[in-house]
């Protein structure tokens, strides 16, 4: 079992280390799910937590990384899956957001115990040696028979999905909502329009966001609406710590709200709000 | 006329639009003391007024001018929670909107539809639930003698006062006097230490001074402290008493606009046991 990365771009640096800083927000732990091209993040994979969404990362190695190697442990394995505190990985990577790092390196080894080693290389203005920072982030490992419970999540199905150019102001009013109702109901239709609705037992709050552009309908489908825990939706949204602002909402009538931000093409940021029932 | 008004306005009864929020936000959370609020709209304008017990109550007046559009039909009067007006208004937190408020008759909620500036494409509509209201306790009619003590000074100033007051005293006094020190404010605290403010009658911070008699009259701490959120945005203060020691605070605060929106207080004085 081998796994060795470098990344060099200090934008991509800074990406990397702020979708595992998101994670890091949602939950203790995370799954960290090596591919021989792709590389994933789970947390609340269990959905045990309540307040807590299923939230999930997918970046394409040749995206962040121009060096990735990844062997299983048996040749017929297609994964690593990797368990970890996602708060150690979070602290190990913030010194990617530095000026000064000029990469960083991961390696999957065994010192006492298996860890993941993150090793940056810093240039000080005071100096003109670089310096080397390690953090080994425990890690356990997850053998092939648990696997099935650690896929990776399918995003579902949705009658319609839409995009909201910016998120901003959808964050503070979920922020405020949440303390309005314990639900939200999302609603979208084919006009481009979303409507974020909570009830409770003195008013009634509606905001609306129009002209968002249609990513795509299912057949004959005019609109579709779903009810979620405001506390989850809140959580999602406050421990977003991507620097994007495009957001795509997509619902599954009356089942799961999706939703999912492009960090860059293939590195992409994904949740589940599963439905309540009102 | 008529006809032209029925028809914008289809059957609401009351409909108003502000531009900016800020002011009204503020004045709205100043007045947050308890959590029932009455409302009432006529042609003179929209007044909120929020009670606690039979010892101290708060106005907020916007005049029909303080409002870009007022329109109103008949006298409309009812009562909503105070709490939920005000996480409405906080809905966009500190971004700036504009807000259209709106009301058909009663049973029917209040709706308040906010724009934010920055963002043309979104908009929240909150549907107020309404209750019916009694009327609330008219305090004013005691205070239209004319041998009332009335003091203007200037909001910022006078904040300033009671922000260094002592924060645990237990009753204020304040002595509003023709004669030396003309206006003179004390705490008393739990062992009974004392700690004055006096405010002569010459001072830059006044604006008009008209004393003619000396009254003392001491009131609950608490209760004057309910004033200090409105204080602090108010730019002017009226502070009038009549002979028992009815204290009426009138504050003004100013809109972005310059539109005006008062607020006023009127706080009832302590029995006086010595």
């Amino acid at each position: 079992m081998k796994f060795r990365a470098l990344m060099q771009d200090p934008q991509y640096m800074r990406e990397f280390q702020a979708i595992v800083a998101t994670l890091a927000k949602l939950a203790k732990d995370c799954v960290m799910i090596l591919g021989p091209r792709q590389m994933h993040f789970i947390v609340n994979e269990d959905q045990s937590s309540t307040a807590s969404p299923l939230v999930w990362a997918s970046i394409a190695a040749e995206e962040y990384f121009p060096e990735y190697r990844m062997e299983a442990a048996l040749p017929e394995h297609e994964f690593i899956v990797l368990s970890m505190s996602s708060a150690s990985l979070g602290r190990a990577l913030s010194v990617l957001r530095n000026v000064g790092t000029n990469n960083c390196k991961f390696k999957l080894q065994r010192i006492q115990f298996p860890c993941i080693s993150v090793i940056a290389t810093v240039l000080l203005s005071s100096s003109t040696e670089a310096r080397e920072v390690v953090h080994d982030v425990p890690v356990s490992i997850i053998p092939a028979s648990d696997w099935p419970a650690y896929v990776v999540p399918k995003v579902p199905n949705s009658q319609l999905v839409l995009s909201l150019p910016t998120l901003r102001l959808l964050r503070s009013l979920i922020d405020k909502l949440k303390n309005v109702s314990p639900s939200l109901e999302f609603q979208v239709n084919i006009d481009g329009e979303l409507n974020v609705i909570a009830t409770s037992e003195m008013s009634t709050v509606t905001s609306r966001f129009q002209k968002l552009l249609l990513r795509s309908l299912e057949a004959s489908q005019q609109e579709a609406s779903c009810c979620v825990d405001s506390r989850k939706a809140s959580a999602f949204f406050g421990s977003l710590q991507v620097s994007n602002d495009e957001l795509t909402i997509g619902i599954d009538r009356d089942h799961s709200i999706h939703m999912q931000i492009d960090v860059r093409q293939d590195v992409v940021l994904h949740s589940i709000l599963p439905a309540v029932c009102v | 006329m008529g006809d032209v008004e029925a028809s914008t306005y289809g059957d609401y009864k009351f409909v108003a639009r502000v531009d900016h929020i800020k002011t009204l936000n503020q004045a709205i959370k100043s007045i947050c003391f308890n959590d029932y609020g009455m409302l009432q709209v006529s042609e003179d304008g929209l007044r909120i007024t929020v009670e606690q017990g039979k010892s101290i109550q708060a106005t907020l007046f916007m005049p029909p001018g303080a409002f870009m559009e007022f329109y109103v039909q008949d006298f409309l009067s009812f009562g909503l929670k105070m709490n939920v007006l005000s996480e409405c208004l906080n809905l966009f937190g500190s971004a700036d909107c504009s807000l259209r408020m709106m009301y058909r008759d009663q049973g029917d909620p209040l709706r308040i539809i906010l724009y934010p500036y920055d963002n043309e494409d979104v908009s929240t509509e909150c549907a107020i639930k309404t209750m019916d209201c009694e009327e609330p306790i008219d305090y004013d009619k005691n205070l239209k003698d004319p041998d009332l003590n009335v003091i203007f000074v200037r909001g910022p100033n006078l904040s300033k006062v009671f922000h260094e007051l002592e924060k645990s005293a237990e009753e204020f006094e304040f002595v509003t006097s023709p004669d030396r020190p003309h206006f003179k404010i004390t705490t008393v605290g739990i062992m009974q230490a004392v700690f004055s403010v006096e405010v002569a009658k010459t001072s830059p911070m006044m604006m008009m001074f008209n004393c003619k008699q000396t009254v003392v009259a001491r009131y609950k701490s608490q209760q004057i402290r309910v004033t200090n959120k409105a204080m602090q945005s108010a730019t002017k203060v009226a502070i009038k008493t009549n002979a028992i020691g009815l204290l009426e605070l009138h504050l003004v605060m100013q809109g972005e606009g310059h539109e005006e929106i008062f607020v006023q207080f009127f706080i009832i004085p302590l029995l006086q046991t010595d």
